[in-house]
């Protein structure tokens, strides 16, 4: 039997970092680790009221790469398996992290990057009043644009062709929302966009890239926006509209305005189930999620490329911007 | 938009339904214990967990899940403390914490680990640890 104590005096590495608006405390045993963690923190003037601490002991012993992941969890915690040398515990109501992880895991930059800082996020994000949405978002000239829709719908290819016609990019797939006095604030990490294989029907220099079986087991090609379309990225905004997208077989594009109990039914899908020993965390996302209903929000159904749907939602931002400031 | 976009699968398991609750006073301590087998509920009863718990009184939450899902692999426990939680594991699949602050404690069991095994080793092992 072995016992690991996260002693915080025996984590000689500690420093504040920040991913997605949320503050991290973290205290790791490990210079590697700190190094790695920092570089994926972002930093910003929207930070939410409450973060996370975060203590990780690195088992010098093990070198086994982090394995697919296994979750479990009961009233206020979570636990994550990433094969037997990666185990992470999410106390939801304490706001920690508490892990012990390999050498391989610890220097593992993309599995940081890429699966354990959203997962943080989404299973601590409530307590700490960050609500992760199904969503991607996007930002022109201060004004966020939330795309949200089903998987399949096309959220990733249309953020990246609105990347390349003017737009910044934030986030693709989950936006965290936080309040900030009476509006909304949203915040992107540093994951890589995720394009499913046919994406490269639209994206030709995707063929310079690797297709790789995401975390979800899908092939995807897993990109750096800004190194693979030279995309602007914005790590936070103020979203002012929202958006459904939907992909239908007949071409063209229209757009319908829907009901902010629409809007409020579809966002609260996109948020796990939480226990009753969570509740003043539940009450807090109500809340956000009322807001981000508060949006003025449209479906758009559209057939045809990404580009196309990316023009005519320039369009449309551009008349509603028109509307707001005349 | 459907119904059926609603849905979302509990692929935590923090939903399985615990129909077997017991209780029962010993001193000081009301100990409690839900579980969706009959077999541990009541081996749990019967054990001398709420001794084990020092000098805390009060109460005692045990909600236990078998995990017939999970992976049964590992062999080899492991013990992780970080100020109030204390956690083992055993493989993947067997995680008991034990939350001391709140007087609880939660875990789901392997397929491969016997009630025995449990209630004699592993839940000794990880309150006195």
């Amino acid at each position: 039997m072995s016992v690991v104590s996260i002693d915080q005096d025996a984590l000689p590495y500690s420093m504040e970092l920040c991913f997605a608006g949320a503050a991290c405390d973290l205290r790791t045993n490990s210079f590697q680790l700190a190094r790695v963690l920092k570089s994926l923190s972002i930093s910003t003037d929207d930070a939410v009221p409450s973060g996370f601490n975060m203590r990780v002991v690195v088992n010098e012993s093990s070198d086994e790469d982090a394995g697919e992941p296994h979750f479990r969890g009961l009233h206020h915690v979570v636990t994550a398996f990433f094969g037997s040398s990666n185990v992470f515990v999410f106390d939801i109501l304490r706001r920690t992290v508490s892990a012990s992880v390999s050498v391989a895991t610890a220097r593992d930059d993309r599995f940081w990057k890429e699966k354990l800082i959203p997962i943080a996020l989404g299973v601590l994000g409530s307590a700490m009043g960050l609500v992760p949405v199904h969503c991607a978002c996007l930002e022109l000239q201060g004004d966020g644009l939330l795309i949200a829709g089903v998987s399949g719908a096309g959220k990733s290819t249309l953020s990246v062709a609105l990347s390349k016609s003017g737009f910044n990019y934030v986030s693709d797939d989950w936006t965290y929302i936080s309040r900030l006095g009476e509006g909304i604030v949203a915040h992107g990490t540093s994951a890589p966009v995720k394009l499913l294989p046919d994406a490269v029907e639209h994206f030709q220099n995707l063929q310079g890239h690797r297709l790789q079986r995401s975390m979800n087991g899908e092939l995807a090609y897993e990109v750096d926006i800004e190194e693979a379309f030279g995309a602007q990225v914005e790590r936070a905004c103020e979203p002012r509209w929202l958006i459904f997208l939907e992909r239908t077989q007949q071409a063209g594009a229209i757009f319908t305005p829907m009901s902010s109990a629409g809007a409020r039914s579809y966002v609260s899908s996109s948020v796990e189930r939480l226990p009753p020993q969570l509740h003043e965390a539940v009450a807090m996302r109500e809340q956000t999620i009322g807001r981000v209903a508060l949006l003025p929000s449209w479906r758009f159904r559209y057939g045809g490329t990404p580009q196309f749907a990316a023009k005519e939602l320039r369009e449309f931002v551009a008349h509603r911007r028109q509307e707001a400031y005349v | 938009m459907t119904d059926q976009l609603y849905w979302h699968p509990d692929l935590l398991r923090r939903f399985v339904p615990t129909p077997y609750v017991f209780s029962k006073c010993d001193g000081p301590t009301r100990l409690f214990v839900e579980s969706n087998d009959l077999e541990i509920a009541l081996s749990v009863r019967r054990s001398d967990i709420v001794h084990r718990q020092g000098k805390r009184v009060g109460k005692l939450l045990c909600k236990l899940i078998r995990d017939v899902a999970g992976p049964a692999d590992g062999s080899e426990i492991t013990i992780v403390s970080d100020g109030a939680l204390r956690i083992l594991y055993l493989g993947r699949g067997t995680i008991l914490i034990h939350d001391h602050e709140r007087s609880e404690l939660l875990g789901f069991i392997a397929p491969n680990v016997t009630v025995r095994e449990l209630v004699s080793s592993l839940i000794p092992a990880l309150l006195d640890a």
